[in-house]
């Protein structure tokens, strides 16, 4: 048993070795005076300033947080309507046909849903820049949401529904009362699992920017083709570091919750179950 | 709910106060007043110094736009959605809008600073007269290697890949005009050839150096020739000045017989809305001092003459990047051979791909 144990650690270690590795590295040389990733000549917070003073690309981290956190918060609402009325579909056919369109473009590669949608905006004649990719963001959260929030309505007991109408719960009580409580942790983890597609997306972004507007992703990939710039290290040091300190704020807000007696189950971290 | 509904709330309220900011920080740069500029360029390739500098002489507001290929950037254009004023094609790219009516004809009478340009790269067969575009930098395809391991072999021919001692030590970049060009020019065909007998003499001769040729390989050329991963590679020039500013032990040469010559050029789309800001922007790069800081900036070189002579001079006596007028004698730009002859071009490149390990 001991033994078993020891190995899962090591293991563990290691996966997390993998895991971090990089983004240590990263973070290591965004303090090198000597401007590449080769050797580590000095100390410099040179790079920190130049991200500081770039206004430009301030904007663009603005930006993309914007577009994340909007796009993810609109997906989530619409995908819990899709996710309430699939639940609610009786036909048994219609209900997994559109599940299984909803399926297909999660897998859909993101492209041709760029390409598409490039194709569509300028077809309606939507300028590209901020609700063009804000439009885009949504349409590809929307099935991540939905697919978040249908496990814990289907975990649902349909007496609990049944309880609340023969307690002469309105409909309106029942949505509100009873069954958005109840999925609030898928809707949690659609919101966080969305807010990462979106922070990440390059390939749907790339295609719909214009006008100056720009995102993280676009600017660092189209920035590589003259090698990285070590002020990209810094800036993506304080991001990795934001994204800890919401993570750590986030765990200690959950568990101050589930202490003031509110029982939250499987509400740690936003993960369902 | 009431927690949902809060949550919610908070990260309308959080985003909304955000593109507050970014609102605040773009009309402190006046990004947002009707004076403005929209430049589309490739990433890092210009000094940012420049577009302050031309701010503050003209008052007109530049926004800054990147692209990384041609390719990129020709869809963008040509799907229209954005207004972009300034963009920077390749010379086949251009070629290409050119043919699409995708441009717009510059004005040569707001253009006084064309003057400074070198004649020698004007009025290529590209864009006659230059009536679409500017030069806005300039390079060659030549060869990086590391002289330490490729002791004995003379680069100063093409045919210096053939040695036998290279063998499994050579990366090419993977571009079917670049290498069956190379081919050509080694057996001292132009590399515009059409000539069919010429072509697969040039392919016989590529099969051949087969043994030498470790990869074919996009951009991760740069970073393997830096590691020294192979001792010799065929590269554009900028790549290559790149690649030596990784590993100064790398040298580059533009072989006797002839290259190729790429240009990248300053045009106003179809779709520009600020065509008289546009004009300015490009007579302005063309301005010496300034077509200077630009080059020393992004280390590419610049075919602006008088801007050249303000170049240090080892930069601007470095005969890598500016070669004496015997090899820029021989250098060719590509034509446009239509889209059946670059077809064949690229049918070649890959028998002779195939016929790699």
């Amino acid at each position: 048993m001991v033994n078993k144990n020891r190995f899962g650690n090591i293991y563990l270690v290691i996966v997390f070795l993998v895991l971090y590795a990089p983004i240590l590295y990263l973070m290591y040389y965004s303090f090198n005076s000597g401007g590449t990733m080769h050797e580590f000549e000095g100390f410099t917070l040179q790079y920190y300033k130049e991200v500081f003073a770039d206004t430009r690309l301030i904007i663009i981290v603005i930006n993309t947080l914007v577009i994340a956190l909007l796009s993810s918060a609109l997906a989530t609402i619409i995908g819990i309507m899709g996710a309430l009325a699939i639940h609610q579909m009786q036909n048994r056919r219609v209900k997994n046909t559109l599940l299984s369109l909803n399926n297909v473009l999660i897998v859909n590669p993101d492209v041709i849903i760029g390409a598409s949608f490039l194709i569509l905006f300028t077809m309606v004649g939507i300028k590209l820049g901020f609700y063009s990719v804000l439009l885009s963001h949504i349409a590809f959260s929307v099935p991540i949401a939905v697919i978040m929030i249908l496990p814990r309505l289907q975990e649902m007991s349909p007496s609990l529904v049944d309880a609340a109408r023969d307690l002469g719960a309105s409909r309106l009580d029942v949505l509100t009362k009873v069954i958005l409580p109840f999925i609030k942790p898928g809707i949690y983890a659609g919101f966080f699992m969305a807010l990462t597609y979106s922070l990440d997306d390059f390939a749907v972004t790339f295609f719909v920017t214009g006008s100056g507007y720009s995102t993280l992703s676009v600017e660092i990939y189209s920035r590589a083709r003259q090698g990285v710039s070590l002020s990209i290290n810094a800036l993506s040091t304080l991001i990795f570091l934001f994204t800890v300190l919401l993570v750590v704020g986030y765990y200690f807000i959950m568990r101050k919750a589930n202490r003031n007696g509110k029982k939250e189950p499987a509400a740690e971290m936003g993960v369902p179950r | 709910m009431k927690s949902l509904v809060r949550v919610f709330l908070s990260i309308f309220i959080i985003s909304f106060g955000l593109m507050g900011v970014a609102a605040w920080l773009n009309s402190s740069q006046g990004y947002s007043g009707g004076n403005t500029l929209t430049v589309y360029n490739w990433g890092d390739y210009i000094d940012p110094e420049l577009l302050e500098r031309f701010q503050k002489e003209t008052g007109i507001t530049v926004i800054y736009q990147t692209f990384d290929s041609n390719e990129a950037m020709l869809t963008k254009i040509e799907q229209g959605g954005t207004s972009f004023d300034v963009a920077v094609p390749s010379e086949y790219a251009l070629a290409k809008m050119k043919q699409e009516h995708l441009l717009l004809p510059l004005d040569h009478s707001k253009l006084p600073n064309l003057k400074h340009v070198d004649s020698h790269y004007l009025n290529l067969s590209f864009d006659p007269n230059n009536q679409y575009s500017v030069p806005y930098f300039w390079g060659t395809v030549g060869i990086v290697f590391n002289p330490e391991l490729t002791k004995g072999i003379d680069f100063h021919s093409w045919d210096g890949l053939w040695d036998p001692k290279l063998r499994n030590n050579l990366l090419l970049v993977d571009g079917a005009r670049e290498i069956m060009g190379m081919s050509l020019n080694s057996l001292h065909y132009s590399l515009n050839d059409t000539n069919e007998a010429h072509l697969q003499q040039a392919l016989t001769k590529l099969e051949k150096l087969a043994p030498n040729v470790k990869a074919v390989v996009g951009d991760e050329i740069k970073m393997l020739l830096a590691n020294e991963e192979a001792a010799a590679g065929v590269v554009w020039s900028g790549d290559a000045s790149e690649i030596m500013d990784e590993n100064d032990k790398l040298d580059y040469i533009v072989p006797d017989e002839g290259s190729n010559l790429w240009f990248d050029n300053i045009v106003i789309p179809k779709t520009a809305t600020h065509v008289d800001a546009a004009h300015k922007f490009i007579n302005f790069m063309m301005q010496p001092d300034v077509a200077a800081q630009n080059a020393e900036f992004v280390g590419y070189s610049t075919p602006n003459k008088d801007a050249k002579k303000l170049l240090p001079k080892d930069i601007s006596g470095d005969e890598r990047f500016y070669p004496p007028s015997d090899i820029t004698d021989k250098l060719e730009v590509y034509d446009n051979l239509g889209k059946r002859m670059l077809a064949h071009y690229n049918e070649l490149f890959l028998q002779f791909k195939m016929h790699l390990k």
